[in-house]
């Protein structure tokens, strides 16, 4: 019975064309009984296939393929746990001795590194057949000799690989010479790269991508035919009915194989605890302490729930040996604390009451009765998952820094990303491969980002043909085809934003460790789940930009305001919040600011925390799936009675008004309805979660239902939880999650309400993030009231600040905010006005010689240099009249261009020679005012949004209302007072397009114009006719019907057209 | 004002052809002046639309779009551009220029310069040649701007920016010029972006600047076009070489069918082409035919006498002898010519001969004394086409590798001088070595080409059995199957399995085959067979000798 010892996968990053699952499918299917995978330089896919495997009933072999300095690949095959670990060892070496995506391995690294270690010799990249090229027969002989020496004549395979190739067959009769000379074994493979034949097309664009080529000029380099699929035993075994004992040996060999990842030997680290304790008992200290401040002290009658429920959790965590876990975590959070750094704990993490005690998490789970079972139970045997949230950029790296000095590179490695082939990039580069045209190339991989809603019409031809290209044509078919074969394909390893995995003592010898992109960074070969599988627990600094914006507050607030506002301590039914919210005037809070949100905060009308976590939670697809939103919003506005399925789901469901809305109201359904324990409630979670596979369902199904049975429960209400259940697992969101989210929704809008400047000022320096663009942003900020100010070299800074505005604040935008001008440079502008006032243009220049041209000339056409003063020393009357004359934008534009120029070689040894160049510039100043003609308002506006992607002067429609007034359309504001029904016309740019999966192909589209957002609504049919219009125009006007129900405007559009009053490129954000 | 006063007065006249690639096209096709028209240009299937007309734009169509958006609209006629169209455009517009003045400037591709001097006495007023330029234009299927100035460059830029035909008398350049968009200058994107910065967008807005702060900003060009917008350049005319196109044309009465015939006036062609060539000491690198065919020869329709419009007919021949050396013996041309049309005749008779020449300079070497004497290149081309009217033209060359696994994959490579064939370089061959170690082959392969069919019994899989017309017999050892296959994304594409196989022809001696002796019949041989996958057949490749 063969077995394949030497399969490749796509994890050899370009040189395989099967994911692991596959190989190991098709190996199930051609029941072959064990398959090693043998990828490049890595153990990559290992994990993967190691589970698939295990589901499949399959013996998962690992190897690897090593390149050797020498330039071939070792082929090798793990043995046992210690060859494992050397495998491990020597990837890390290579790794981390060579730049990112390279590395190889000389005989001598081998040296005490083999053991455990079986070597094949290869196929055509393999170290017989580099010997034979170089030598003929004797090297090669020579060359296992080699082999036999440093892994051990007995762990040396000669291997025989036969694809109907001459020259194999060739090399095949010199090995068989080799093998009969050293009484060696023979084996036979078929160096598999991908699992199906006609996946050898993937295979040969992958290799077009390899080596920048494209298949016409690929030539030799493309595989020779269709013959590294997998295949089954007996066709093998026919390929080599003249060989029986190299099939023979695959079994032998198999079995010698021990060793899987099942073994692997991980351990997490100990927590240094003081000499004496243990870490439990610290970790229980700590928790009391923790307790003590939250609850109030052990004798308080109030405190018992609390205490009963960390007891319990605590026996949990000492039976599951988890109080070190606990302890690390603790100890990040302290480092954060301790260095002024946000942190909050989200996820899962919040049900419990001890991460909660140990400050890891901000939300009470005894006050909000969350069920702890979703975060750890004793059934699952896994680690907890915690998450801990940051402010994204160098805070959130120093917190990742301290977990690397903490344990040391070798005990602490980022987790993998896996880039996948997907979306556009994967078009382009298949595209390239198909040699495709770059300007082609570009519209097809425009249709690959399509709209996220697909209606039955939107076939693939449709929308090649809507894009100009004919699908019918081979290369358009042949592109199309191939970018469905490579979807999610690896394409290379990325480094996973905050995942970090720890290890006590070596964890190179638990999984390769590789240099990342980012200095100082080494991450592992394995991605975040393929480590949560691999029962290695880690623990997620996750950047998030909201954080960021809260700390950046805080700090504006302390030093503008002179106030310290502590986040954990904000007045907690802050009427202005929770009016602000009602009215759904919340663009640039924390969750709560999408159109959805908007439309949906007037109705649930929020008035205390807890309608915060509902309102987080009931905007997502799970609660829209299930059809679950109107159900609770017509009962929360008592149109509406609560129904609870079932008497028994009362406490369960009755918070929410009989809807499920978190999968911990999923989880304890299952626990009082059919009797689950808390681990079987989480494992049916998981059943119906996004890896749901049809058998696991059905059997939970029959579990729950017996269970329910037994809870005499009739059947209709025991079809009414199933499939609440079933609708809904799938997208739940945790109400812990829920809740740790609504605490920043409720700190950002408690910022936005009383500390506007500030909280604008930080958001506009956290940017790229949330729904709207910073344009938008600031013209929000201005109709609430304040005062924005342009960009000005002489008062800006690189980030947007605060200055005093007499008793208020204004903001002033920063220099951040000047496409195209470099940091450093604004810098530097910075620290020479600080030594001395800018006085001219061409002191600006002189004085900043980095400035370049290009950053010049943008500052000057936003009016940034409008402001620069006069030289000193000249007559009272000239700087008036240039003060006079150059307070408009192409007065400086004129002054940029001479300034700019570089200096001949005259002038360039009159500065030599010692002469101050400013006081040059200022003799050779040519008096005359500029000859240029102010910008109009339309240029300003223009030169505004191409200079700074938006304008802190009126809003483009604000010039034309009275035209557009004359037309009979609304400003946003006016519509409010309306009623529904009525016929009206709107105008104004697109800041939002939104076509959601859910919406059943209507898009939703967002205008802005001076006095606010009004939102509007196209049909398919609409969209259809319309599409260019609707996609490629930035302002519209829309004629339709007003709907205004219950404070929630929006007008559903029966007509569509371009409104062309401005050449201003406005933005909008478009969700496809 | 006498007539005397008028021929000493400087002017020039420029001419110039809006929507220059659309006209070109249109003069070809009359039939599409009033038309909505765009010109697309790329490879299919992903053409663009490069020009269109102002009835193209009000409708909608912007260029950059594909043919298959463009063709939603439907009464847009669509046409590729056509760059011969443009060269031949442009031919007749220097025509124009030439038929009022020797004096010509060909400027760009759309605009020249005619200098008026000295015509008054034979056309009359400047605006009256400027009408006869218009009309002669017309004729030639233009519509033109015609600019008049005493100015070179106001003329020329005036052309660009006015329609019709404007006059403009000395002194009025400034103020004539002030309402024209600066892009009439085609400044440098650059400086074109500069001055849109600034809000500078017209000719007076140009001109109000101050000079030296100008120069100071956008240097000698800043200088140069504020110069243009003031009307105040001056500059010399370039002229023109009156012809550098050798082209001759024959419109035949009767259409001709034999090559005898057709020779005769081809080489009364040639002889008038060389004589050019000669006088200008020129010689010729390629030869350009044409011939616009007899449609009516197969009942299509009945030829035109108008040469544009025949050689935009479907029924035309083209061939393009490129020589290897520059050449204007027209004998020897005859005789290339010759051959090139009895190894490709036309396909219908002759009613229209367009004999270009490609003019270069002529050869001069001066071959080492020691070198051995290789034949004259002349002669050895006409040796080349003598061997491509037996053997075919893609059969004569030197034969280059293609880098593929495709069975007997080569192309054939034209044949260069020993002077050119240092420069070669086989880019992207990568000589890979086969087999084991370094052993040379001690077999040769005998490529059959074409590959006979054969018929193949097959036992277990395995050729046991096989005839084709030199062989039959047999199977005594097989080797195989060899897969290849490849190039799958091309219709093209190749798969088959070959085998090696030894072959013994019975010993009974069947002499029914093809050979004519039975005695020089193989009695065995190593043949190289193969199964064709996608044409369902055998073959046979080839024997080792």
């Amino acid at each position: 019975m063969y077995t394949e010892l030497h399969a490749r996968s796509a994890f050899s990053f370009l040189e395989g064309a099967s994911i692991p699952e596959e190989l190991a499918g098709a190996c199930a299917e051609r029941e072959m009984g064990a398959m090693a995978l043998l990828d490049r330089d890595g153990v990559y896919g290992a994990p993967r296939f190691h589970l698939t495997a295990k589901k499949l009933s399959l013996k998962a072999h690992i190897g690897a393929e090593v390149t050797s300095s020498a330039g071939w690949r070792y082929p090798l095959l793990v043995k046992s746990r210690a060859g494992y670990q050397n495998l491990c060892r020597l990837i890390t070496h290579m790794k981390l001795h060579a730049k990112k995506g390279q590395g190889q391995i000389a005989a001598e690294d081998l040296a005490g590194r083999a053991a455990g270690l079986i070597c094949l010799t290869g196929g055509e990249e393999g170290p017989l057949t580099h010997a034979l090229m170089q030598g003929g027969i004797t090297q090669a002989t020579q060359s296992v000799r080699q082999l036999c020496d440093l892994f051990g004549r007995e762990n040396v395979y000669i291997e025989l690989q036969r694809h109907f190739c001459r020259e194999e067959e060739a090399r095949n009769q010199a090995a068989r010479e080799i093998a009969r000379k050293l009484s060696l074994p023979l084996v036979a493979t078929n160096a598999v790269c991908h699992a199906l034949p006609h996946q050898r097309e993937v295979l040969d664009v992958f290799t077009c991508i390899r080596h920048h080529r494209n298949l016409n000029t690929a030539g030799r380099l493309l595989a020779r035919n269709s013959e590294r699929h997998l295949k089954s035993p007996a066709e093998m075994e026919r390929l080599f009915s003249d060989l029986p004992e190299a099939i023979a040996n695959t079994q032998v060999l198999s079995s010698r194989l021990q060793f899987t990842l099942k073994d692997l030997g991980y351990q997490f680290p100990k927590y240094p605890v003081p000499e004496g304790q243990s870490e439990m008992q610290f970790l229980r200290e700590r928790t009391h302490e923790g307790m003590i401040a939250h609850y109030g002290s052990r004798d308080d009658a109030s405190n018992g729930r609390a205490c009963k429920q960390i007891e319990g959790e605590l026996a949990l965590i000492e039976k599951l040996d988890l109080s070190g876990y606990f302890l690390i975590v603790w100890d990040i959070v302290r480092f954060c604390r301790e260095h002024n750094i946000l942190v909050q704990g989200r996820g899962s993490a919040a049900n419990s009451a001890v991460c909660y005690a140990l400050g890891i998490t901000a939300v009470d789970p005894i006050g909000m009765d969350l069920l702890f079972e979703r975060f750890l139970s004793e059934e699952r045997g896994e680690w907890p998952d915690i998450d801990l949230d940051l402010p994204s950029g160098d805070q959130r790296e120093r917190a990742i820094q301290y977990v690397y000095d903490r344990y040391g590179k070798l005990g602490a490695a980022m987790t993998a990303n896996v880039i996948t082939f997907r979306g556009r990039s994967a078009a382009r580069e298949i595209g390239k491969a198909l040699s495709i045209e770059p300007e082609t190339l570009n519209r097809l991989a425009a249709l690959v980002g399509a709209w996220e809603y697909k209606d039955a019409n939107d076939t693939m031809a449709r929308q090649f043909n809507d894009a100009g290209l004919d699908a019918r044509h081979p290369l358009i078919r042949n592109f199309f085809d191939l970018c469905v074969l490579v979807q999610d394909l690896p394409r290379h390893l990325g480094q996973h934003s905050g995942g970090m995995v720890v290890c006590q003592g070596q964890l190179d010898s638990i999984v390769p460790l590789e240099p990342a992109t980012m200095p100082g960074r080494v991450v592992v070969q394995w991605d975040k789940e393929d480590c949560t599988d691999m029962g290695i627990v880690k623990v997620d600094l996750l950047g998030l930009g909201m954080m960021a914006v809260l700390e950046d507050s805080l700090k504006i607030i302390k030093q503008d305001y002179g106030e310290e506002i502590d986040l954990g301590r904000l007045p907690a039914n802050d009427h202005v919040v929770y009016d602000t919210l009602q009215k759904a005037d919340t663009v640039g809070m924390f969750q709560i600011e999408s159109r959805a949100q908007m439309a949906c905060l007037p109705r649930l009308r929020p008035t205390c925390f807890y309608d915060i976590v509902v309102q987080v939670a009931i905007i997502r697809p799970g609660p829209i799936v299930g059809k679950m939103v109107h159900p609770y919003l017509k009962r929360r506005q008592k149109r509406e009675l609560p129904n609870c399925l079932h008497p028994s789901l009362e406490p369960v469901l009755a918070r929410t008004l009989g809807v499920p809305l978190f999968q911990e109201q999923l989880l304890r359904m299952a626990m009082i309805a059919a009797g689950f324990t808390g681990g079987e409630a989480e494992e049916l979670r998981r059943a119906f979660g996004f890896k749901r596979s049809e058998a696991r369902m059905k059997e939970v199904e029959v579990k729950l239902r017996r269970g329910m049975e037994r809870n005499h429960i009739d059947s209709e209400t025991q079809e009414k939880i199933v499939q609440s259940i079933v609708s809904f697992a799938l997208y739940g969101f945790p109400e812990s999650h829920a809740a740790s989210f609504a605490l920043l929704a409720y700190a950002s809008a408690y910022l936005k309400c009383h500390y506007l400047p500030a909280f604008t000022a930080a958001l506009l320096n956290n940017q790229p993030m949330g729904f709207y663009h910073p344009a938008t942003i600031v013209k929000d900020a201005q109709r609430h009231g304040l005062k924005v100010t342009p960009i000005d070299v002489t008062r800006s800074d690189w980030p947007c600040k605060l200055e005093k505005n007499g008793q208020d604040f204004a903001l002033r935008l920063g220099m951040r905010y000047v496409k195209g001008l470099r940091e450093e440079a604004a810098q530097e502008i910075v620290r020479q006005r600080g030594l001395r006032p800018l006085d001219s243009i061409d002191s600006l220049k002189l004085r900043v010689p980095s400035l370049q041209k290009s950053e010049l000339t943008a500052l000057a056409e936003i009016g940034a240099l409008n402001f620069i003063e006069p030289p000193c020393g000249l007559s009272p009357a000239e700087p008036m009249n240039r003060r006079k004359a150059r307070s408009h934008r192409r007065e400086a534009l004129w002054q940029v261009e001479r300034a700019a120029r570089s200096e001949g070689p005259l002038l360039r040894e009159y500065g030599e020679l010692g002469f101050n160049p400013e006081s040059l510039s200022d003799a050779l100043w040519p008096g005359a005012s500029s000859p240029l003609l102010p910008m109009t308002a339309e240029e300003r506006l223009v030169a505004d949004f191409r200079g700074t992607g938006m304008t802190v002067g009126p809003h483009p429609m604000a010039y034309h209302r009275r035209e557009l007034q004359k037309e009979g359309i609304r400003s946003a504001t006016e519509l409010h007072s309306l009623p529904d029904g009525t016929s009206v016309r709107i105008a104004g740019s697109v800041i939002a397009r939104q076509r959601p999966g859910t919406a059943k192909g209507f898009v939703f589209l967002s205008l802005e114009d001076e006095t606010g957002i009004a939102n509007a609504i196209i049909t398919p049919q609409l969209f259809e006719r319309d599409h260019v219009v609707v996609v490629h125009h930035q302002f519209l006007v829309i004629e339709g019907t007003l709907q205004n129900q219950e404070n929630v405007v929006s007008v559903k559009a029966q007509s569509v057209r371009p409104l062309n009053i401005t050449r201003a490129e406005t933005t909008s954000h478009d969700f496809h | 004002m006498s007539i005397f006063d008028l021929a000493l007065f400087m002017a020039f006249a420029s001419i110039y052809v809006p929507e220059f690639s659309i006209q070109a096209v249109v003069r070809a096709e009359p039939a599409l002046r009033q038309r909505a028209i765009a010109l697309i240009e790329g490879c299919p299937p992903l053409e663009r639309v490069v020009a269109r007309n102002e009835a193209a734009a009000r409708m909608g169509l912007d260029l950059g779009m594909t043919k298959s958006q463009a063709a939603q609209f439907p009464s847009l006629e669509i046409r590729p551009r056509s760059r011969i169209e443009e060269q031949s455009t442009h031919a007749a517009l220097l025509d124009l220029g030439w038929s009022v003045s020797p004096r010509v400037e060909d400027t760009a591709i759309d605009s020249i310069v005619v200098d008026l001097a000295g015509l008054a006495c034979l056309f009359g007023s400047e605006e009256a040649i400027a009408h006869l330029l218009a009309k002669r234009a017309s004729d030639l299927g233009l519509i033109v701007q015609i600019a008049v100035s005493g100015n070179l460059e106001v003329a020329l830029h005036a052309a660009r920016g006015f329609a019709g035909i404007t006059v403009i008398p000395p002194g009025e350049e400034s103020k004539r010029l002030a309402a024209l968009p600066i892009q009439v200058f085609w400044p440098p994107a650059e400086i074109l972006e500069t001055l849109e910065r600034w809000g500078v967008r017209t000719c007076e807005a140009l001109a109000k600047l101050p000079l030296l702060q100008l120069s100071e900003r956008l240097g000698q060009q800043g200088v140069q076009l504020h110069q243009w917008a003031r009307g105040a350049s001056a500059r010399s005319m370039i002229l023109a070489e009156p012809t550098l196109g050798f082209e001759e044309e024959m419109a035949l009465e009767d259409a001709v069918e034999e090559l005898e015939s057709l020779a005769f006036l081809l080489g009364r062609l040639l002889d008038q082409l060389c004589a050019r060539l000669t006088a200008r000491s020129l010689g010729a690198c390629a030869l350009r035919l044409r011939f616009c065919l007899d449609a009516s020869s197969d009942g299509e329709s009945v030829p035109s006498p108008n040469r544009n419009a025949c050689l935009n007919e479907k029924k035309s021949y083209e061939k393009i002898l490129t020589l290897p050396v520059p050449m204007r013996d027209s004998k020897m041309l005859l005789k290339l010519l010759r051959l090139h049309l009895q190894s490709d005749p036309p396909s219908a008779p002759i009613v229209h001969i367009v004999l270009a020449a490609d003019p270069a300079p002529p050869r001069v070497t001066q071959e080492g004394l020691f070198l051995p004497s290789a034949p004259d290149p002349e002669k050895l081309e006409l040796t080349i086409a003598r061997l491509a009217n037996v053997v075919g033209n893609s059969h004569v060359g030197s034969p280059r590798l293609i880098d593929s696994y495709r069975p007997d994959a080569f192309d054939m490579n034209r044949f260069l001088s020993p002077h050119d064939a240092p420069r070669i370089h086989q880019k992207g061959i990568r000589p890979k070595i086969i087999g084991v170690g370094n052993r040379e082959p001690v077999v040769a392969f005998r490529v059959f080409r074409p590959a006979p069919r054969a018929t193949v019994t097959l036992r277990e899989g395995r050729p046991v059995h096989i005839s084709f017309p030199t062989m039959h017999g047999e199977v005594a050892a097989a080797s195989g199957p060899w897969r290849t296959s490849g190039e799958w994304w091309r219709e093209d594409a190749w798969h088959r399995e070959e085998w090696d196989v030894e072959i013994r022809r019975p010993s009974i001696s069947n002499t029914n085959a093809i050979e004519n002796s039975p005695s020089t019949e193989p009695q065995k041989g190593l043949y190289r067979i193969y199964y064709d996958l996608m044409r369902q057949a055998w073959f046979v490749a080839g024997m080792y000798d």
